[in-house]
């Protein structure tokens, strides 16, 4: 009983805190994948097994969304965990006609994978792809700064389409009004009245979504060219 | 769509879409930086935890749901909900269906006659002395009731208290209507029993202590110790005085009411007078016996006994 109260505290804590939760994740890892394994009627290959990740995201999800008025959190977490891989199956089922690229090939065992050429530069790819993430570990660093983190930033995401719509008009209207960029990054507040204003977006809607707009605010200051690529084809779209 | 890898951890990682999301999603060994197109996103919340608002704003209304459902049951009950009934009869009957509070809140007619008289008026909502008043008014224009007649109320009351309280009431306020107009015998009988509290009145004479006492001894003593000593003694053997002095009582004064009273509590009787005790007459000897008495059979036997306690 202490046992559970103390699991609890610890679910609770994990949802205020991503470090928490990774580390109750690490802590729990064995339930998890004894839960897999009760599904997938075997053990799971780490690594191999996609259904192992799907697990571990409803372990998350189970996290994030426990109550006490749901009764024990592991009997929640293993039920999450049970109903999120039969998703994922029913899902995967659609793709069953496919075959898969790890199936070795006719001729000797090397899988078909590695026969096929897409005509993709790999060693490019790979350059772009180191790129990308020391820009994303600068944007890391920089939104430490400010206080906000990318999990916030995920937390505070607007849902609905209409509200990203509302926050990427206030995004532009910053983007065309590079002072106020530079308000921001001077003072490291958000400028959400002159933003409201000057947008028309609601004062309210832009203060709900505090983190998410400190975030995109700092994509549109300086560097952070292949975020701003990433993004840019749908800023076009909607300016558009 | 593509989602650009922003941040890994074991169990999550968090991606960033074409439209400017931040989303978490299932890791499938994502490294940050990575382009994913098919990622398995993570849910929303299943549901929030239920606000304090919500909770406190349900209750509320749960708890005047309930208010207001008693206060529906208490409405119907005093108001609505038959509690006693008055059977009118003259030669019409009619039902009279009452709330507690004493208004009619049903009316019925009970033969023909009932009906008619009841044909195009509505007495629901009036008290049940105005209904009485009321439909006696329109027996005499109908010419159900005329000079000399009866009007009988029985009353069906679930105590005695309120069976007197009634009784009373209608005995001195229908007197009063009727007064000085038309003279007709009033009787109020309680229903279920058909036990008489007060009996044959004229409305100009005869207080109702005098009969009302009088009437429940006739009931109580005369029957109960008559009909015990029936079955053994009934042919020869004589019975204790009682039972003449009863119809003695009774029968002068109110002669309809006395096979009333009687009848019912005496049904171990009828077979055996005729058969054994025939050689006896009952013609002669009591004075006590009626006409109409004499045919029936129950009486009879009664009636014999004491002829032979006498003799």
């Amino acid at each position: 009983m202490d046992n559970g109260e103390n699991l609890i505290r610890q679910v609770y804590a994990a949802r205020e805190d991503m470090r928490e939760a990774d580390r109750l994740i690490g802590a729990y890892m064995p339930f998890i994948r004894a839960e897999t394994a009760r599904w997938l009627k075997r053990p799971p290959v780490e690594g191999h097994d996609d259904e192992l990740s799907i697990a571990m995201i409803a372990f998350h999800e189970a996290i994030c969304g426990y109550s006490r008025m749901r009764g024990a959190f592991l009997k929640y977490a293993a039920m999450l965990i049970r109903s999120r891989l039969i998703d994922y199956h029913r899902q995967e089922k659609r793709h069953e006609s496919l075959v898969s690229l790890d199936t070795p090939s006719e001729k000797d065992d090397t899988p078909i994978g590695e026969l096929i050429t897409d005509g993709r530069d790999h060693s490019e790819e790979l350059a772009v792809r180191e790129a990308t993430r020391a820009e994303i570990e600068e944007l890391g660093r920089n939104m430490q700064e400010f206080g906000v983190s990318l999990s916030d930033v995920a937390d505070n995401c607007p849902k609905q389409k209409r509200t990203l719509n509302a926050c990427q008009r206030a995004v532009r209207y910053a983007k065309e009004h590079p002072e106020l960029l530079e308000d921001f990054l001077r003072t490291k507040r958000l400028p959400i009245t002159k933003l409201a204003v000057g947008s028309g977006v609601e004062k309210k809607t832009l203060e709900r979504h505090r983190s998410y707009m400190a975030a995109l605010l700092l994509i549109y200051t300086n560097g952070y060219e292949i975020i701003r690529g990433h993004l840019a084809q749908v800023m076009r779209e909607v300016t558009s | 769509m593509e989602y650009l890898v922003m941040e890994c951890h074991p169990g999550y990682v968090i991606l960033l879409d074409e439209e400017g999301r931040f989303l978490r999603a299932a890791n499938f060994h994502y490294e940050v930086g990575q382009k994913v197109t098919d990622p398995v996103l993570m849910r929303e919340n299943p549901s929030k935890r239920p606000s304090i608002v919500r909770m406190i704003s349900g209750g509320v209304i749960a708890a005047a749901a309930c208010l207001l459902i008693l206060l529906g049951v208490r409405y119907y009950d005093n108001h609505i909900r038959p509690y006693s009934s008055i059977y009118l009869s003259i030669n019409p009957e009619v039902q009279m269906e009452l709330n507690k509070k004493g208004t009619v809140v049903g009316l019925e007619g009970l033969n023909e006659d009932g009906e008619q008289l009841l044909l195009g008026y509505s007495g629901k909502g009036k008290d049940k002395v105005t209904v009485a008043d009321e439909l006696i008014d329109r027996a005499i224009e109908m010419g159900f009731l005329s000079e000399g007649g009866q009007v009988s109320f029985s009353i069906d009351a679930p105590d005695e208290a309120l069976f007197m309280e009634y009784g009373m009431e209608l005995r001195t306020q229908v007197e009063e209507h009727l007064d000085g107009r038309i003279s007709v015998t009033i009787r109020v009988i309680s229903h279920g029993t058909e036990t008489e509290a007060s009996d044959s009145v004229k409305p100009t004479a005869a207080p109702e202590t005098a009969p009302s006492t009088e009437a429940p001894t006739v009931p109580e003593t005369a029957p109960s110790t008559e009909a015990p000593t029936m079955p053994e003694t009934a042919p020869e053997t004589a019975a204790p005085t009682e039972p003449p002095t009863a119809p003695e009582t009774a029968a002068p004064t109110e002669p309809p009411t006395a096979p009333e009273t009687a009848a019912p509590t005496r049904p171990p009787a009828p077979t055996s007078p005729p058969a054994s005790g025939g050689d006896s007459d009952y013609h002669d000897g009591d004075t006590d016996y009626g006409p109409e008495n004499d045919d029936d059979h129950d009486d009879g036997d009664s009636g014999y006994d004491n002829e032979d306690d006498d003799d």
